[in-house]
């Protein structure tokens, strides 16, 4: 269901002002998005000061600094910090992202931070990711082979590994999916972009022996073909992949086969 | 997912872009597009009644107000026509680069401005 208002337990107040205690000169307004589970209360917007002299690149790092030195309620996840393990997808000045590999320098006036859009919120910047999770689970994505010889090397040709390229680096972070409006308006049945382009990376794998099957699978109105090129998903993939393409080859294939 | 907790802010924060903006703009003009429609229809329709029906839908086709109309309602085919195009070229696997998307949804914008003036300019 399109539903563009928030619901009235969602709507977003105005909330507590964290002033500068440091007496620096470079100081930067930070709205992050809070919410407590254990208060009976509506999300706020919590604006903090923050030193700049002494805070380094990423927009993690503001986090950090913050969780450290000014207000140690705030949650996010956060692992790696190197781009990798893709926990700390958020929504950065309107714009999905990776807030370790996001500078701040790259954002314009107060910087603004939300969680991935359209989930439910567990606490602040954390957001309910189990839905996606299950459609990933639902396009079984693993290697299906007959070949159970465990001897030797499953080979495959240099330009068949070459077709998995843009896809095998895929984090699934979820900051695809979540800047998709179809996937806001239809997520519980369309897939999305990043459970499509993990579709796609498995039935382009030469190894695999279930490439019918698993195009038919995909190959329904709303699991697929609600992809309306909308190109959100790639604008906000930061591995600078390309889920939207990784979609019109599947329905290509579809259409062709 | 039936419980309490609230639903993070989507449409309200997420930043637009050509791409969503084309896309958004392709699905209100091919509403307006068939409401345009069905409105021809019915004046056409309306000629079998007679000639004062026409001279009634003539002198509001010349007023001011008419005339804004229908040069609306040629941007909004101009549009259409343009944004699918692009739709077509991306069934077939091209334009997904970001770069490509990004000039190819800003030659559907500025396109549709163009063909409104030479669409109007021939028509007239």
């Amino acid at each position: 269901m399109v539903q563009i208002n928030l619901p009235p337990n969602s709507k977003v107040l105005q909330g507590d002002y964290y002033k500068d205690k440091t007496g620096s000169k470079n100081i930067r307004k930070v709205n992050i998005y809070r919410w407590d589970p254990s208060k009976n209360e509506n999300p706020r917007i919590d604006t903090y000061e923050v030193d700049m002299d002494n805070c380094s690149s990423k927009v993690l790092d503001i986090l950090n600094k913050i969780k450290n030195e000014i207000d140690p309620s705030i949650a996010y996840r956060r692992s790696c910090s190197h781009g990798v393990c893709g926990s700390c997808a958020m929504n950065m000045n309107g714009k999905n992202g990776l807030a370790c590999t996001k500078s701040h320098s790259e954002l314009e006036g107060d910087i603004n931070i939300y969680p991935l859009p359209h989930l439910k919120v567990l606490k602040d910047l954390i957001g309910d990711l189990s839905t996606l999770y299950k459609q990933y689970e639902s396009i079984e994505p693993w290697l299906k082979s007959s070949n159970k010889n465990n001897e030797t090397e499953n080979l495959q040709s240099i330009e068949d590994r070459e077709k998995l390229d843009g896809l095998y680096e895929c984090i699934m972070c979820a900051c695809c999916s979540t800047s998709c409006p179809s996937y806001w308006w239809n997520g519980e049945k369309y897939l999305g972009p990043a459970v499509l382009l993990q579709a796609y990376r498995w039935i382009i794998d030469s190894r695999d022996e279930e490439r019918k099957e698993r195009l038919q699978k995909v190959a329904d109105e709303l699991k697929l073909y609600r992809c309306h090129t909308i190109l959100n998903c790639t604008n906000a993939c930061p591995k600078d992949l390309n889920p939207a393409k990784a979609i019109a080859e599947i329905k290509k294939m579809l259409a062709t086969t | 997912m039936d419980n309490n907790n609230p639903l993070s802010p989507h449409i309200q924060i997420y930043s637009w872009h050509i791409s969503s903006l084309v896309s958004i703009s392709h699905r209100i003009t091919g509403i307006i597009n068939i409401l345009v429609i069905t409105l021809i229809c019915l004046w056409v329709a309306s000629l079998l009644l007679g000639e004062t029906n026409y001279e009634i839908i003539k002198f509001f086709l010349k007023s001011f107000f008419g005339k804004f109309l229908v040069i609306g309602i040629i941007w909004s085919f101009s549009f259409q026509i343009l944004a699918e195009i692009r739709h077509l070229l991306m069934d077939l696997g091209y334009g997904f680069e970001l770069r490509t998307s990004k000039i190819s949804g800003l030659m559907v914008i500025f396109g549709s401005f163009i063909l409104t003036v030479f669409i109007y300019i021939i028509g007239s």
